[in-house]
C-alpha cells in the first residue's frame, strides 16, 4: 500500500503554527507512508494543478491532505481524485487548519498533535474502499395533496413548466378556505374574483392539460421515496359524470331531498344532489348518498330525468376508486383547522344561538352563505351590536401557547365589513394582545380602529369571561369585573393542525412538530421541506399563515421540485450509507427498530434484514445497535474506524 | 549487617525512585482522549471554535463519525484499551440530530457503556457524552477543557481488563 501525505500550509495559516518538518519525522516512517509533500495553497489553483499532476505522476494507492475542515474542501479535493482518475473515496483529509493550528498555542504541541491525525487518517485511508455514487430514474411527476391556495400555486407553477401535476383533494370543490370567504384581507379584496383567474388557469388554461384535479379523494398508501413514490388514492363516487356535466344545475330543484348544508355551518338546507355553493369549483354537483333516496331502496330518478344532457351523466352506478401515481415527489398542502371553542365551554359556543367561529361568521358574510351575505341573526333579527373574541385558546398553555397571527387581520376584516353591511352597528373586540406586523396590515387595523361603532378591549383572559344567553341579548362578563351585551358573539379561535393529518404524516412517514403541525426540515433554511426527502409543504399545514404566505411557500415547493427533479436527470445516491451482511444477520430486527428512515427492509422468508440504499441516509445508527455484528456502514466500516483511534492514539 | 543494611539502602533507594519517577509522570501526565464528533453538530462546532481561534488544551483526538449514533462501545473501550485516558462523546443537542434521533440512542448507549465501564474500574467521569451545537464553538472549548481537567486529576488510566 502506498499512501501518499499531503500537507498544505494554508498560505501561512497552519504553517505558522504546526511546523510540516517535525510532522514530516513524525508520520513519513509511518508504514505504508510512501511520500510526504508539503505544498503552500493547496486550494488555489497552482495547488490543484500540483495535486492532480503529481496524483497522476506518483500513483498512490491512497491520499491523506492535512488542510482545512473537509467541510471546506473535501469536495473540492475529491473533484481532484476523481479527475485524475483516482476513485475519490480512496481519500481522507485530515483537519490541522480548525482543529490543530488555530487552536494551539504551542507550535510543538500544535505538530505532535497534527502527527496524531495525521496517522489516524493514514491507517484509516488504508482500509478505504473505491465507492461509487449510483444513480436511480426519477418520476418527474408530482402529486399535490390539497387544493388550497398553497397547494393550487404549486400545482400550477410545476404544471406551467410542463410537468404532469396530479391535485388530491379531499372536498368536492377545489379553492380551499378562502373560496368560502366574501373579501380577504389585507385590502378587503373579493375573494372568489381573487381566486377566479388562477382556479381559471387550473381548470381551462393552457397548461391545464398537465394537471388532474381529484376531488372527494385521499391518500391512503404512500411507498417508494424521493423520484420514485407510488401513491394510492381513493376517490369517493360523485355520481354525476365530471368531464360531460356543464353544471347548468337543472338536476337540483327536483330532488325531493333536503338535509342541513355543512358549507354553510347547517344554516340552510341544500338538496342530496347539490353543488358545494354557487361558484364552487369544478362546477359539478354530487349526490349525497347517505341523504338519497336510492340508498333507502328507492328508485327514484328524478335528477337523472332532469338532466338536459340525457342519460349518463347522472351516474347511479359510480363506485369508489382506488388508483396509484408513480410520482417523484409530493407537496402536502391540506390546511389547518380551528381551534374547538366547545373546549372552553365558558364562551357558550354550540349552546348558546348567535355565537359563531370565524369560519361560520365568514359565511354569514358570503354572499354565497345562508342568509346571502345578509347579516342576520338565527332569529332573523339584524344584530345591532357584535362582540368579536380574539385569542380564543391563543397564547394560553392550557389550549395553545403560540399567537397564530392572522386572526386579528381577519378580525379587523369582519370590523371593516360589518360596518359596510350594517352601518352603526356596534363593534367590541375582546383581545388579549394584537398584532398587526407587515407593511399593509398596521392600515387595516387603523381603520378598524376610525371605525365611529368600533370600540377595542383588553381582556386579559378569555378563560375570565362567561357568555350567557339574558332574554334577547347575550351578555358577556367578564369576572376580572366588567360586562357588556351583544347580539352574536364571533370567536376568534387559534388555528391549529386539522384532525386528518395525524394520520397522513403516518402515511407519509413525515413528522409533525409539538403542535402538530408538519414539520419543516429546517424551520427558517428549508421551510418548505419536511424532514422526508422529496415530500414538500405549503401552507397553513405547516403553520398558521396568510393566503400571501401560504402561496409563497406553494412556489417554494415549485422550486425545489423544478431545480432537484429535472426530467431525465437521475438520482445520485450516496454511497456512504450502511449494509447488512446476510450471513452474519440473526434476523433480530435491532436495526430497523432504530433506523428513524425505514430503511431496512425485511426479508421475512429468509428472515434476513437488508439495506435500501436510497432511503439509507448513512447516519450508521444501526450498525452501532446490531448485536450480530451483520450491519456495517460504507466509509466509516468498523476497521476503518477501529484502524483510526488506534492511529490517533499511536 | 553491613551488607545487610547496603541491600536495606538499596531497598529504600529503589522505593524512593520509584515514588519520585511516578511523581515525575504524574506532575508530566498528558491525558490522551479520544473525542468522538458527529458530522454535523459537534465537529461544525469544533470547527467554529477554530474559526475564533480559540486555543484549548491538545489532548484530543478527533475521531468524526456521521451520527453520535454510529458511536459503538466498541469504539469507545477499543480507545481505552489503545492508550487512552479518557473519550469523548460530541453529539447534537436534543431534537437537533441530523438524523432525527441518532443522539438518543447515543445517549441510552451512553448509560449502558457507563455501567459496563463501572464493571472494568473505570470510572464514569473518563467517558463523557455532551451536546454541542454548530454555533457553540465556546461550547465545545469548554467541554474539552473540562474534559482535559478532569482527567487529568483522575491521573493515567491503569489498566483495561
Ligand atoms: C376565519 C378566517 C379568515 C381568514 N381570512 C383571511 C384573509 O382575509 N386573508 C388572508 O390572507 N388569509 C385569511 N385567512 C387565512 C387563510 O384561510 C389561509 O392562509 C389559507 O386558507 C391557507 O391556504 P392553504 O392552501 O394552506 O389551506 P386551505 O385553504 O385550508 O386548503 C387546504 C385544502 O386541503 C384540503 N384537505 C385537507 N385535508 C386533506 C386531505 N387529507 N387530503 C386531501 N385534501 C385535504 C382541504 O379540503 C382544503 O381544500 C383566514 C383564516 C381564517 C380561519
Ligand atoms: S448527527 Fe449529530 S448527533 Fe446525529
Amino acid at each position: 500500500m502506498r499512501t501518499g501525505v499531503y500537507f498544505c500550509n494554508c498560505g501561512s495559516n497552519i504553517s505558522d503554527r504546526v511546523d510540516s518538518e517535525q510532522v514530516r519525522q513524525k508520520v513519513g516512517n509511518v508504514s505504508d507512508v510512501a511520500y510526504f509533500k508539503t505544498f503552500g495553497l493547496m486550494c488555489s489553483e497552482e495547488g490543484k494543478e500540483f495535486l492532480h499532476n503529481d496524483i497522476t505522476e506518483e500513483k498512490p494507492d491512497r491520499i491523506v491532505i492535512a488542510a482545512c475542515s473537509p467541510r471546506d474542501h473535501e469536495s473540492t479535493f475529491m473533484r481532484i481524485l476523481s479527475g485524475a482518475g483516482m476513485n475519490p473515496y480512496l481519500m481522507q483529509m485530515v483537519n490541522i487548519r480548525e482543529q490543530v493550528a488555530w487552536v494551539t498555542d504551542d507550535l510543538q504541541k500544535a505538530s505532535e498533535k497534527a502527527s496524531h491525525f495525521i496517522k489516524g487518517a493514514v491507517k484509516r485511508v488504508g482500509l478505504h474502499k473505491p465507492l461509487e455514487k449510483k444513480a436511480i430514474d426519477m418520476s418527474p411527476d408530482v402529486l399535490v395533496i390539497g387544493a388550497g391556495p398553497a397547494g393550487l400555486k404549486a400545482a400550477l407553477t410545476i404544471a406551467e413548466s410542463g410537468r404532469k401535476v396530479a391535485i388530491v383533494e379531499k372536498r368536492a370543490v377545489v379553492g380551499g378556505e378562502p373560496v368560502l370567504y366574501e373579501e380577504v384581507f389585507p385590502n378587503l379584496e373579493c375573494a372568489p374574483c381573487m381566486l377566479e383567474p388562477m382556479l381559471n388557469e387550473i381548470l381551462h388554461g393552457e397548461h391545464a392539460e398537465n394537471i388532474e384535479i381529484l376531488t372527494k379523494s385521499e391518500v391512503i398508501d404512500v411507498a417508494g421515496f424521493y423520484g420514485n413514490f407510488i401513491v394510492k388514492v381513493k376517490t369517493e363516487p360523485r355520481f354525476v359524470d365530471l368531464h360531460q356535466c356543464i353544471g347548468c344545475g337543472e338536476c337540483i330543484a327536483p330532488c325531493p331531498v333536503s338535509v342541513r348544508n355543512e358549507f354553510n355551518n347547517g344554516r340552510d338546507d341544500r338538496k342530496a344532489i347539490s353543488l358545494s355553493f354557487a361558484g364552487g369549483l369544478p362546477n359539478v354537483p354530487f349526490i349525497d348518498m347517505n341523504a338519497c333516496l336510492r340508498a333507502k331502496g328507492e328508485d327514484c330518478r328524478l335528477c337523472d330525468q332532469a338532466c338536459p344532457l340525457g342519460e349518463g351523466i347522472i351516474k347511479f352506478d359510480d363506485e369508489e376508486l382506488v388508483s396509484e401515481r408513480n410520482v417523484g415527489a409530493i407537496v402536502v398542502a391540506v390546511g389547518s383547522a380551528l381551534y374547538d371553542s366547545a373546549l372552553i365551554p365558558n364562551l357558550g359556543y354550540g349552546k348558546i344561538p348567535d355565537v359563531y367561529t370565524a369560519f361560520e361568521f365568514e359565511r354569514l358574510l358570503s354572499s354565497t352563505g345562508p342568509t346571502s351575505g345578509q347579516l342576520q341573526m338565527s332569529d332573523g333579527r339584524v344584530p345591532e351590536s357584535i362582540a368579536i373574541l380574539h385569542c380564543v385558546g391563543s397564547l394560553d398553555k392550557n389550549h395553545n401557547e403560540y399567537c397564530s397571527g392572522i386572526c386579528c387581520q381577519y378580525a379587523f376584516k369582519f370590523n371593516l365589513m360589518i360596518e359596510h353591511k350594517l352601518p352603526g352597528t356596534f363593534v367590541t373586540h375582546l383581545y388579549k394582545e394584537l398584532v398587526y406586523p407587515g407593511k399593509e396590515e398596521y392600515f387595516l387595523y387603523k381603520r378598524a380602529k376610525e371605525n365611529p361603532h368600533a370600540t377595542f378591549v383588553r381582556t386579559v383572559n378569555v378563560n375570565t369571561l362567561e357568555i350567557n344567553r339574558k332574554s334577547d341579548k347575550i351578555e358577556i362578563k367578564n369576572t376580572a369585573g366588567g360586562s357588556l351585551m351583544a347580539d352574536m358573539v364571533v370567536l376568534c379561535p387559534a388555528i391549529v393542525p386539522s384532525k386528518s393529518s395525524g394520520k397522513l404524516g403516518e402515511i407519509l412517514d413525515a413528522t409533525r412538530d409539538r403542535f402538530g403541525f408538519f414539520e419543516e426540515l429546517h424551520g427558517r433554511l428549508d421551510s418548505a421541506k419536511s424532514k422526508v426527502r422529496g415530500i414538500y409543504l405549503a401552507g397553513t399545514c405547516q403553520s398558521p399563515m396568510n393566503i400571501q404566505q401560504a402561496i409563497t411557500q406553494g412556489m417554494a415547493t415549485a422550486g425545489y421540485v423544478l431545480s432537484g427533479l429535472v426530467e431525465g436527470r437521475k438520482l445520485e445516491i450516496e454511497p456512504i450509507t450502511a449494509f447488512a451482511d446476510e450471513d452474519k444477520c440473526s434476523g433480530c430486527r435491532v436495526c430497523m427498530s432504530v433506523c428513524p428512515y425505514k430503511a431496512i427492509e425485511f426479508n421475512t422468508e429468509k428472515q434476513k434484514a437488508s439495506v435500501n440504499e436510497v432511503l439509507c441516509q448513512g447516519c450508521g445508527t444501526c450498525v452501532a445497535a446490531c448485536p450480530a455484528g451483520a450491519m456495517n456502514s460504507n466509509h466509516f466500516t468498523n476497521d476503518a474506524i477501529f484502524a483510526e483511534i488506534e492511529g490517533v492514539l499511536a | 549487617m553491613k551488607e545487610d543494611n547496603g541491600s536495606a539502602n538499596e531497598a529504600l533507594g529503589e522505593a524512593l525512585n520509584e515514588a519520585l519517577n511516578e511523581a515525575l509522570n504524574e506532575a508530566l501526565f498528558e491525558p490522551k482522549i479520544v473525542g468522538f464528533l458527529c458530522n454535523w453538530c459537534s465537529y461544525a462546532g469544533a470547527d467554529k471554535a477554530g474559526g475564533a481561534q480559540k486555543s484549548y488544551p491538545p489532548n484530543v483526538n478527533v475521531v468524526k463519525v456521521m451520527c453520535s449514533g454510529r458511536v459503538d462501545p466498541q469504539f469507545v473501550l477499543k480507545a481505552y484499551d489503545g492508550g487512552a485516558d479518557g473519550v469523548l462523546i460530541l453529539a447534537c443537542h436534543p431534537g437537533d440530530c441530523h438524523y432525527k434521533e441518532g443522539n438518543y440512542r447515543a445517549l441510552a448507549r451512553h448509560r449502558m457503556l457507563l455501567r459496563m465501564l463501572e464493571q472494568h474500574g473505570i470510572e464514569a467521569a473518563r467517558c463523557r457524552f455532551d451536546y454541542v451545537s454548530a454555533g457553540e464553538g465556546d461550547r465545545f472549548v469548554k467541554i474539552l477543557t473540562e474534559m482535559v481537567d478532569t482527567v487529568r486529576a483522575l491521573g493515567p488510566l491503569k489498566a483495561l481488563v
